[in-house]
């Protein structure tokens, strides 16, 4: 590892890990934000032909002028070639089957690639419902991506308050208690295939859905990524360092980044 | 023959609008084109206990709840995207003032088509087996909930699904880019769920930025997703949506959207949002003083503009549209 300063940012290398996970040709929804910023990097780098959406459904855009504020801000209205709306992107080409991945962002996310993002509460929520302590933001079109895109990309920064043993609220449903009880419900999307953090990638054991360390970055280590997990973290046998990012893959991203929001912190 | 329906905001709201009233907003979510006026004119006029139906937060839920005057609000994604969380909605929720039942955005736009469809139920397999479908506000004592989303079994093929209870709003006020006096519109962006509320909802008050001749509207059928039988009333204000956004016609007011969603984080400071950008004007006019000229050249310079061009030539003049409205108004 170097031992000089970064030439990229953590939320850099988060954002371009995720780009990697995409494959040309696909048909992927992007939600606001990072993962808006991972997905059209990866359309400007190695993905030219992917077939982006968002769940308002405009199709055929890039954003101009930077990150876009909102996924129906004018930022990403101004080169669309198709508007259409909810039913038709969530419903018709995400719950439908049609949508190879999503790209979704979370609060808090447990081991089994659960998803909450609709609040924090002083301990269990209980057998009554209570309002949380802290609202967030709810689920939004997350839930309906997680059930229905052949896989899901979860990207979240790696603190120990966002990794929980359980989430404490399920917006978003990941392999809900392992093994196969996801199977129980019908989805037709296949799950979370990787929870990309700002330290490293974490992957499902095929068998029990549990997720492990896969790979960590040139900055990163196993013991801090560890340290940062609310639960005992597998290691997997073939866990591998991440590429630094390339000058090519840099260049794409601040392209799309315009405004810099990666490289804030 | 039709009639032009064109009447004023005020009337409007006084019309179509009562304490308690389920009231949904139709708009481009959660920070694009909404009918945020709609709702500061609620206020306005003192109305509140609302049970507040939008497919998304918006900075006007965020000012409704944040005010106090929602009881019951249901919704999808209820944050403001890169601004952050809706510090309004947020210490409704977390007071207990603003009980806040979650739905995902697919679900609630099946919902309104369901309502539309006038059928009872649409089902998915989306929410369920998360908490969305096992933790009710509105039945918090119900745990697993089974009445929020119910599972229901496909009687083809026995599979089992959820079943989302369909929506069918007392009033909605509906954002457009344009419409025609009659109540044809045109929508630019998506519609996230226009399309639907439009035939859901047992009323609807178009808001639009601006208001073009008839023949507009037949040059272009194919863009009119909301045609003037299904709606009752039309209003005319631009900058409607302000601080968010309307494509092709002005972007997003960052400052302002920062601004009032900080003032909402606080009592307090949510009473002095109030008297300065709810009940300080008397017009139109003086909405667009309030907002102020350098600003509204600033969010008018949009790279969205070209979406308008088709449309320019057939906008009707401030003094056409207010006699219109007088004679609506009367």
């Amino acid at each position: 590892m170097n031992s000089h300063k970064l030439e990229y940012t953590r939320q850099e290398m988060m954002a371009i890990a995720t780009g990697r996970e995409l494959r040309d040709g696909e048909l992927a929804i992007f939600g606001v934000g990072l993962s808006m910023l991972a997905g059209y990097f990866a359309q400007a780098h190695h993905a030219p032909n992917i077939r982006a959406m968002t769940e308002g459904g405009v199709y055929g855009a890039t954003p101009v002028g930077g990150l876009p504020w909102g996924i129906e801000c004018n930022r990403i209205s101004a080169n669309a070639t198709s508007f259409t709306n909810g039913v038709d992107a969530l419903g018709f080409l995400v719950a439908s089957g049609r949508c190879d991945v999503g790209i979704i962002g979370a609060a808090q996310v447990d081991k089994f690639g659960n998803v909450n993002t609709t609040g924090i509460w002083d301990g269990e929520i209980g057998d009554h419902y209570r309002a949380p302590k802290t609202r967030l933001t709810g689920a939004g079109g997350a839930n309906d991506i997680a059930c229905g895109a052949g896989r899901v990309l979860i990207m979240v920064a790696h603190e120990p308050k966002r990794f929980a043993e359980k989430v404490t609220y399920i917006s978003s449903p990941g392999y809900l208690d392992g093994g196969n009880t996801r199977e129980r419900y019908g989805f037709i999307g296949g799950g979370p295939s990787a929870i990309i953090t700002t330290l490293g990638i974490l992957r499902p054991d095929p068998n029990t859905k549990e997720f492990q360390l896969d790979a960590y970055y040139p900055f990163s280590n196993i013991e801090e990524i560890k340290s940062n997990t609310n639960w005992e973290l597998k290691v997997s046998p073939m866990v591998h360092v991440v590429p630094e990012p390339t000058v090519d893959e840099l260049k794409a991203l601040r392209k799309v980044d315009e405004t810099g929001a990666l490289r804030k912190q | 023959m039709p009639q032009p329906k064109l009447i004023s905001l005020a009337t409007a709201v006084d019309r179509f609008t009562q304490n308690g009233v389920q009231y949904a907003s139709g708009a481009a979510l959660p920070i694009g084109s909404d009918t945020i006026v709609f709702g500061r004119e609620l206020l306005r006029q003192g109305r509140n206990q609302l049970h507040a139906i939008f497919h998304c937060n918006s900075q006007q839920l965020n000012l409704l709840a944040g005010a106090g005057a929602v009881d019951k609000a249901e919704c999808g994604f209820s944050g403001l995207e890169v601004f952050g969380f809706a510090n309004g909605l947020r210490r409704a929720v977390e007071t207990g003032v603003t009980q806040l039942e979650d739905y995902s955005n697919l679900a609630m736009a099946i919902r309104l088509l369901g309502g539309a469809m006038n059928w009872p139920f649409v089902p998915a397999t989306v929410n369920i087996g998360s908490d969305i479908q096992y933790r009710s506000a509105f039945s918090p004592e119900e745990y697993p909930s089974t009445s929020k989303i119910p599972m229901i079994t496909d009687p083809f093929s026995g599979r089992q699904l959820g079943a989302f209870q369909s929506l069918q709003p007392e009033v909605a006020a509906i954002h457009v880019s344009m419409a025609d006096p009659l109540g044809n519109a045109i929508m630019l962006g998506t519609e996230w769920s226009r399309f639907e509320l439009s035939r859901a909802a047992k009323k609807v008050i178009l808001v639009a930025d601006e208001i073009v001749h008839t023949d507009c509207i037949r040059q272009f059928p194919n863009l009119v997703r909301i045609p003037d039988i299904v709606v009752d009333a039309i209003v005319y204000w631009p900058f409607a949506a302000w601080p968010q956004s309307s494509p092709g016609l002005y972007d997003v007011d960052e400052d302002h959207m920062r601004s009032m969603n900080k003032a909402l984080a606080t009592e307090e400071t949510t009473q002095q949002y109030l008297k300065d950008y709810v009940f300080s004007y008397q017009s139109h006019r003086d909405y667009l003083d309030m907002i102020g000229s350098e600003k509204r050249e600033k969010i008018t310079q949009t790279e969205t503009s070209f979406l308008m061009d088709p449309y320019r030539k057939w906008i009707l003049s401030a003094d056409e549209i207010a006699k219109l409205v007088l004679e609506g108004d009367r």
